[in-house]
């Protein structure tokens, strides 16, 4: 029994060594979900997306038309761009231009880009606002505002965006590691004759697949502490649940993107064929399972079908753990489901297993 | 020598398409150093496969040291060595870190330090195995099929793609396992590397053994000691006429005439008349004897290498 234990601390020791030759797998595998969050942090710090522009065509002279309309806007949250009539008009034309206030006739008038209709749209609904206020006021009347209170219900403190997407960004990590680690080493593993190679040896089976997962799982440690960490130090982002929900759900985790790279792998024979299969099961997760932003505005079938997929569920209870503090039980389906994926993936990975 | 190291029976294997193996019988002898001869797909490499454990036989017995494999898995890989046709190891392992490795593996193991010594690999028993030679990484594929002082040896074509002078670098590693008592069994197309290593081989064409003896009973048997060639400037002509009129078979290979003889001394003068009569314009004549090329062409008709 000794001898088992003593080739599967062997057999980790080896793939630790092997790996840390491989600088560029690791300088990725460790910091690009570090990079991710401290961009994307950083970028949406203010909680509110980049400042929306207007372009606003100035008079002849490159004095305002409506300076009171103007000087109202100034006070707002849009970023004004003033352009005389024939630089508004080119890079109108260029297409460059979501929204666009001009005074063809005199009077006001709003011009939407229909293909940058989102930023168009929120820019030129803020102008009307301003619009309608200055009106009002100009004929005596004081309009009151509704007042907004900003809250966010069921966090207790990890309000930013950062919080929202450490979670996400972990659960796309085990994503990762189990599509592109375990199963395509295992696919190349298994072309090159490695497997071959080590059937021919009385190593058990056992030792050595021991060892690949001890290697994976302490990768999955150390990228999950060291993103913990930079969340903690730029962002003040800590676990608000109990660090052993959080480990249970990371390692349930962990073992169900292991056991999914498993089973992909047995459908390809080659590594070329394997990234065909796996980049078709990766991109559809990364980008519909919420690790980037909620879906609540996707169409009602896409955010059923998604649930069904085991990285949706997977990041919503983890989010729910690591952001509000949720108990395993409050979440008792989402575990369940992503346990069910993993029993699945795992029995299907065993049966359908060849060495070579 | 009395001990048989391998005893097959009656072993079938049918891939999809092609019958792979059929009913192939063989028994290897301890201590002897056995050759599978045949063209590439002949079967050699999946009757190893079987034998080793590694893919499943339709039908059969294998014995590998007096063991099944069925009861006795575990023991047998650890008493016997493998060399596979292609082992790629990871590209950043060292080959001492390769058979230290490999060497965990095993409850019985050779030293490292002497098996780097045996492949010749000391100077570069710290260099990665990406930037070793084809000659090297072949020579350490075949010191992992001997780190566990193995009493039977497997090698797959151990030197297919090698240049002459490191093909025989291998030959002596074969020959010092032969020294060292251990059974060896081995793949080859190369008919002069079967003569050079063999006691004794096994010719295997379209998963059928034709012909089992030592490589010099098997020449014998052919009965034509010598073979007398006409070399041509480019392809050979027709031979039909000539071999008519010398009243013998000739075989027409490449750009060469090929002439079986049991007494190249009356053949020649007799060969050189009929060469006149039906001026046949030959550049070169060469005599030499049967090689297990010629016994491999006797019972298939057709050449090894084609």
């Amino acid at each position: 029994m000794s001898g088992a234990g003593h080739m599967l601390r062997r057999q980790f020791v080896m793939e630790w060594k092997l790996y840390s030759r491989d600088r560029a797998a690791m300088f990725w595998t460790f910091f690009f979900p570090v990079l991710m969050l401290l961009a994307f942090g950083v970028i949406f710090r203010s909680g509110s997306g980049p400042a929306l522009t207007l372009v606003v065509v100035t008079a002849p002279d490159g004095g305002s038309v409506d300076s009171g309309l103007e000087a109202a806007l100034e006070h707002g949250p849009l970023k004004l761009l003033k352009l005389s009539a024939a630089d508004a008009e080119a890079r109108w034309r260029k297409g460059e231009t979501a929204a666009q206030l001009d005074f063809p006739s005199g009077a006001p008038r709003l011009r939407m880009n229909s293909y940058l209709a989102a930023q168009g749209g929120a820019a030129v609904q803020i102008v009307q606002q301003v619009h309608l206020i200055a009106e009002a006021k100009s004929r005596g009347i004081e309009p009151s505002l509704i007042p907004i209170v900003m809250e966010s219900p069921g966090h207790t403190r990890s309000t930013n965006y950062a919080a929202f997407l450490l979670p996400g960004l972990l659960g796309l990590n085990l994503l990762t590691m189990g599509l592109f680690s375990v199963g395509m080493v295992t696919v190349s593993y298994r072309e090159k004759g490695k497997f071959r190679r080590l059937a021919v040896t009385p190593l058990p089976k056992l030792a050595f697949l021991g060892g690949q997962v001890l290697h994976r799982l302490t990768i999955v440690v150390i990228q999950s502490t060291l993103l913990l960490l930079v969340g903690w130090l730029f962002f003040g982002i800590v676990n608000q649940g109990s660090y052993a929900s959080f480990a249970v759900v990371v390692f349930l985790g962990t073992a169900c993107f292991m056991a999914i790279g498993f089973a992909l792998s047995s459908f390809a024979q080659t590594t070329e064929a394997y990234a065909a299969i796996s980049n078709l099961c990766f991109f559809p997760m990364m980008l519909l399972s919420g690790v980037y932003f909620t879906l609540d505005s996707a169409p009602r079938w896409l955010q059923t079908a998604v649930v069904a997929l085991p990285l949706s569920p997977y990041v919503k209870t983890l989010r729910a753990v690591f952001n509000d503090g949720a108990g395993l039980g409050e979440h008792r389906l989402g575990l369940l489901l992503v346990a069910l994926w993993t029993m699945a993936a795992f029995s299907f990975a065993v049966k359908r297993f060849r060495w070579s | 020598m009395a001990e048989l190291a391998l005893r097959v029976r009656s072993l079938r294997k049918r891939y999809p398409k092609v019958l792979a193996v059929d009913d192939v019988d063989l028994d290897v002898w301890r201590g002897e150093v056995f050759g599978l001869l045949g063209p590439n797909g002949a079967g050699k490499t999946t009757t190893l496969e079987i034998v080793e454990g590694l893919t499943p036989a339709d039908g059969g017995e294998v014995q590998v040291l007096g063991l099944d494999f069925r009861q006795h898995g575990r023991e047998i890989r650890s008493r016997f060595g493998v060399q596979l046709q292609s082992t790629s190891l990871y590209n950043k392992i060292t080959p001492r870190e390769a058979l230290d490795l490999y060497g965990s593996y095993y409850p019985k193991r050779r030293p490292t330090s002497e098996l780097l010594d045996l492949i010749q690999l000391a100077d570069k028993a710290d260099a990665y195995h990406v930037t070793l030679s084809g000659g090297q990484q072949q020579r350490l594929a075949i010191g992992l099929a001997l780190v566990n002082d193995p009493e039977l040896v497997f090698l797959d074509e151990p030197t297919t793609g090698l240049d002459p002078q490191a093909r025989r670098s291998l030959w002596e590693v074969v020959r010092r396992m032969k020294a060292e008592g251990r059974t060896v069994i081995l793949t080859t197309h190369y008919m002069e590397e079967a003569e050079a290593l063999c006691d004794r081989l096994a010719i295997m064409d379209h998963g059928r053994i034709l012909t089992v003896g030592t490589p010099l009973g098997l020449i014998q048997e052919l009965k034509i000691p010598s073979v007398v060639e006409l070399a041509f400037d480019g392809a050979a002509p027709e031979a039909a006429a000539f071999a008519r009129r010398l009243g013998q078979p000739v075989e027409v290979r490449g750009g060469l005439w090929e002439i079986p003889s049991q007494d190249p001394k009356t053949l020649l003068p007799q060969l050189l008349d009929a060469a006149e009569a039906e001026s046949v314009p030959f550049q070169q004549i060469h005599m030499r004897r049967a090689t297990l090329e010629d016994v491999f062409l006797h019972r298939t008709g057709r050449s090894l290498r084609e």
